[in-house]
């Protein structure tokens, strides 16, 4: 999911070409198309409308009260006007007052907002608090009061009058995103190079809220259409010029409703909600725009749902629990497994029909008590990785292939894609936890600390009393250094390294076997990164723990891990024991990552780094995806998927590696 | 405590440019209103109720300012003069006979929508991708509907047609009003489709925004991290998702109340509910300013604490804005 979103800002950040692209996929949603749809249709029956009325609207004839007929397709008033007439006419005004009002408030909408979030300050203050005023007072009832004291106020007078009221709302929109706009490094610039204010806001922040500002225009729109209905109908409005609200005026003069004459209230009614559902239909399709999470929300859930159902297998009792054994130091020559994923292949499912790979056949094991290392660049799949081994993946990424495999401290087999929900939960925290890479977002902001360590114990543990809860709550605020006195406080309460410390007690609520620990670092100073690493490691070799370990910062991960894993393009290109890899790294990737990164202790080396950028995981390159990086590569490289070959190392362990130059028979005679 | 006092002081501000625009709005407004209504009455008012209506104007001896703090000492004596419509019963008596009728449905409804809209979107964000997404459009052209013109739709239906409540009114001819069983459920019998009309039309509007933040929180980490700690879907679901994803809403409070109680002022006038809504419909056909205007300020002030309450319960639920 993270990587997805990644990509989605990817692609709307990649310039003109890619927008538009979105702009016309939005566009191609039937939803977002039958709005548009509808739109243009009024707007076009609101342009010819009155060359298309076959009767005066105003003229009356005979056929009083008469019912839809050939002559009179929407039938007639009581004196006898004909109301398909009146329906096209008053098209043209309901439009006209309603696009009119939307393009006076939304110019004011405009100015203030842009106006307020640039200038700051007093400006700012004054202005927020009038279109904060204008947005709390009732706004139909103070137009009635405005459109009352315009006497017969004309379409001009009604957009006057619901201008007033309507800008404000748009104004604070546009102001909060002005403001963080405002920060960015391009506006930055250019007011450093000092630029002029007027030109900096025409060119650099508003062409930025165009997708903002239409939306404000067209809810206007709806908005606006909607309040002169209202006012017509209450007779606010010059009850002579026909418009949607004027007929549903006269008709409840007329006392249509008594008189059953439906054909008289109902078109006028319909045509109005219509018309809104299509605006808003627009305007949900501008949202999704903006707010690439709603897009994903459809998206490949149910395809993915139906993957897990048809891997559930027959319910099984709750296995009872089993006493934990002491822990024990893990040597790199132990066997004895606790974790075993074999082919794991994660796919994000794509809107027609297709899908993209971010974990492509990975196979590992951990051991007891081990720490495994997981390197790689941001989009290698090592997030997605770890989201997928607890099964925590949401829509559209799914599990395609694969099995995992836990060993319970009792010996018993869990295969975890094959949990059901129950299984699962039960399974979740107890003997895998996970500790997220920024604990500001991943710490529930509205519950106190103490509260989500307690909520954990809790669900697994339900008949433990709550003083019981209570005190293994501070021990483990304890464990982790801190005070028992903050079990009380909110998240925005503590410190950074306080808050990723409360996420590690969080993790080892319930004494877990395995913790995967996802960046847990990324986000801190480097002294209070090491704090925590310490505390992590003092913790695992207490309570004998597993750690699955993630981090981009391979110094760190050389120093902490007994086993380390490198990814690349969502593939194992080399696993090999930390000392062995430091020493000796056989992948060429590996080795230029290692390359471009300082160690914190051992000898001074050159620094070079990798050159080109990751794969695009949508369209891989053939063959080896590192391929076009490769200082090494040769032809068999765009053409084969190197498996892992297993190599013998110095120590006389094994490492293995995805290289082609350890295939004696491809790489003989072909390459160097 | 120190953020709720800034919004109760914001408040009092909003009150103020309130009670002033309508101080002010007679005077700027362009044309004689004031002869014109006069005339309208061919010499039926009292003189000193021409002087009142000349005074509503700034037709008058005294300076602005001191017009001004007459007005102020109007308004907390409650004077608002006479009802031209409601000749010659003063404003005051019409809002204080009406208003009861207007409080009590009104807030039901908004809190019935509010409860039901918010509830729904929680189902429809939570169980996004199934059936339950067929809702967003339907909520959609429902609340793209004029309140009037679906109150005017419930009556030809469960009125007329099917005759299952009365058309129009508030409580049965024969029963009189105060606390006796009679009038309590006929009054109950009759608004039975005015408050169906206001919540079928608000619901959609918090039920779409409450369901899209949902969908937003949904992806946070926090929702993800309590999925991890094999929490039981319903705290998973309402304490994580839920609770933070209602923030939003509640915020949003202020604009769509607003919103909520115009529709339903004009949905009173379809079934002649003895409102103020109906009375400020009564008021726009007669021209009766000082009537109108103390219709505003009273909506105002109720929608002002409406929202106050609204930031109360907020604070409530949002610890990050109780230290500041």
């Amino acid at each position: 999911m993270v990587a997805a979103i990644n990509m989605e800002a990817q692609a709307s950040e990649a310039g003109p070409r890619a927008s538009r692209r979105a702009w016309l996929r939005a566009l191609g949603r039937p939803l977002t198309a039958t709005g548009v749809i509808i739109t243009i249709f009024f707007a076009v029956v609101a342009i010819i409308g009155p060359w298309l009325a076959p009767y005066d609207p105003s003229a009356v004839s005979d056929a009083a009260t008469a019912a839809p007929s050939a002559a009179h397709w929407l039938g007639t008033t009581q004196n006898g006007q004909d109301i398909f007439s009146q329906m096209l006419y008053g098209a043209r005004v309901s439009m006209f007052v309603g696009v009119g009002a939307a393009v006076v408030s939304t110019f004011l909408s405009v100015l203030v907002g842009l106006l307020a979030g640039y200038l700051g300050g007093a400006a700012d203050e004054l202005l927020s608090l009038v279109a904060n005023v204008f947005l709390v007072l009732p706004a139909l009832p103070l137009t009635i009061i405005l459109a009352a004291y315009l006497p017969n106020s004309g379409s001009l007078g009604i957009i006057f009058v619901i201008s007033i009221t309507g800008w404000a709302w748009g104004a604070r929109v546009l102001r909060a995103q002005t403001l963080s706009l405002r920060r960015r490094d391009f506006v930055e610039a250019a007011r450093a190079t000092g630029d002029r204010t007027s030109l900096i806001i025409l060119r650099d922040i508003l062409p930025n809220q165009i997708a903002i500002i239409a939306a404000s225009f067209l809810g206007t729109v709806t908005g606006a259409i909607l309040t002169q209905a209202g006012l017509a109908f209450l007779g606010l409005t010059d009850v002579t010029q026909w418009s949607w609200g004027t007929i549903l005026y006269w008709a409840q003069v007329s006392s249509a409703l008594l008189t059953g004459a439906w054909w008289w209230f109902v078109p006028a009614g319909l045509a109005i909600a219509l018309l809104g559902t299509g605006l808003s239909l627009v305007n949900f399709g501008i949202d999704e725009f903006i707010n690439p999470r709603l897009r994903q929300a459809g998206i490949g859930t149910r395809k993915a749902a139906r993957g897990i159902t048809k891997r559930r297998r027959a319910t099984r009792r709750r296995p009872p629990r089993v006493s934990r054994p002491a822990a024990v130091p893990f040597t790199p020559d132990s066997t004895d497994v606790i974790l075993e994923v074999q082919n794991l292949k994660v796919d994000y499912l794509g809107e027609y029909g297709s899908s993209t790979p971010a974990v492509n056949d990975v196979t590992f094991t951990l051991r007891r008590g081990e720490v495994l290392g997981i390197a790689g660049e941001s989009g290698s799949g090592k997030s997605t990785l770890a989201y997928a081994i607890t099964r925590l993946h949401k829509p559209p990424a799914t599990i395609s292939a694969g099995q995992i495999l836990y060993t319970r401290p009792d010996g018993a087999k869990v295969d975890v894609l094959g949990l059901n929900e129950q299984e699962l939960r039960d399974f979740r925290w107890e003997e895998l936890s996970i500790v997220f890479q920024s604990a500001m977002n991943a710490l529930n902001p509205v519950l106190r600390i103490g509260e989500q360590i307690a909520d954990a114990i809790k669900a697994h543990r339900p008949q433990m009393t709550e003083v019981d809860r209570a005190k293994r709550v501070i021990e483990l605020l304890q464990l982790v250094g801190i005070q028992p006195d903050r079990v009380r406080a909110y998240p925005h309460e503590l410190s950074g390294g306080m808050r990723q410390r409360a996420m590690i007690a969080i993790g080892l609520a319930l004494d877990p076997e395995i913790i995967v620990m996802d960046e847990p670092t990324t986000a801190l100073d480097v002294v209070i990164q090491r704090q925590i690493v310490e505390k992590i490691m003092e913790l695992k070799d207490k309570l004998g723990f597993s750690v699955i370990f993630i981090t981009h910062d391979l110094s760190l991960l050389i120093e902490l891990s007994d086993t380390i894993v490198v990814m690349y393009g969502g593939r194992i290109v080399e696993r090999a024991a930390a000392q062995d890899f430091y020493r000796d790294p056989r992948h060429p990737y590996s080795r230029g990552l290692l390359a471009s990164f300082p160690t914190l202790s051992g000898p001074r080396r050159e620094l070079t780094g990798i050159p080109g950028s990751p794969p695009n995981l949508r369209n891989p390159p053939p063959g080896c995806a590192f391929h076009p990086r490769c200082p090494l590569a040769f032809a068999a490289c765009s053409e084969v998927v190197p498996p892992l070959y297993q190599l013998e190392t110095a120590t006389g362990r094994t490492t293995d590696a995805a290289c082609l130059i350890y295939d004696t028979s491809v790489s003989e005679g072909t390459s160097r | 405590m120190k953020s709720l006092l800034r919004r109760a002081f914001f408040y009092l501000v909003t009150a103020w440019a309130a009670i002033s625009l309508n101080f002010l709005i007679p005077r700027i407004m362009p044309g004689d209103p004031a002869e014109h209504l006069i005339n309208q009455f061919h010499g039926r008012l009292s003189p000193s109720a021409v002087t009142a209506m000349r005074a509503l104007f700034g037709q008058s001896d005294k300076s602005l300012w001191q017009q001004y703090l007459d007005y102020w000492h109007n308004v907390f004596t409650g004077d608002f003069g006479l009802s031209y419509a409601y000749y010659p019963a003063t404003v005051s008596e019409v809002l204080r006979t009406s208003m009861w009728w207007t409080l009590v449905l009104i807030t039901l409804c908004t809190v019935i929508a509010f409860v039901l809209g918010t509830g729904l979107g929680v189902l429809a964000g939570w169980k996004r991708g199934t059936w339950l997404d067929s809702l967003v459009p339907v909520t959609t052209f429902v609340s793209s509907i004029p309140y009037f013109w679906f109150a005017i739709i419930v009556v030809l239906l469960f009125a007329m047609t099917l005759k299952w409540f009365p058309i129009s009114g508030g409580y049965s001819w024969d029963a009189t009003i105060g606390l006796n069983w009679p009038f309590i459920s006929s009054a109950l019998y009759y608004a039975v489709l005015p408050a169906f009309t206001i919540i079928a039309a608000s619901v959609g509007g918090w039920l779409i925004g409450m369901r899209n933040m949902m969908v937003t929180t949904l992806s946070e980490d926090y929702v993800r991290l309590a999925e991890a700690k094999g929490l039981p879907p319903r705290r998973v679901v309402f304490t994580y998702a839920a609770r933070n994803a209602m923030l939003p809403s509640l915020s949003g409070f202020a604009m769509s109340l607003g919103f909520v109680v115009g529709g339903s002022i004009v949905t009173e006038v379809v079934f002649n509910y003895p409102g103020i809504g109906t009375v400020l419909f009564k008021a726009a056909q007669a021209a009766d300013y000082p009537l109108m205007s103390a219709i505003f300020l009273f909506i105002t002030v109720m929608v002002l604490i409406a929202n106050l309450l609204a930031d109360v319960a907020y604070t409530f639920l949002d610890p990050r804005t109780r230290e500041a």
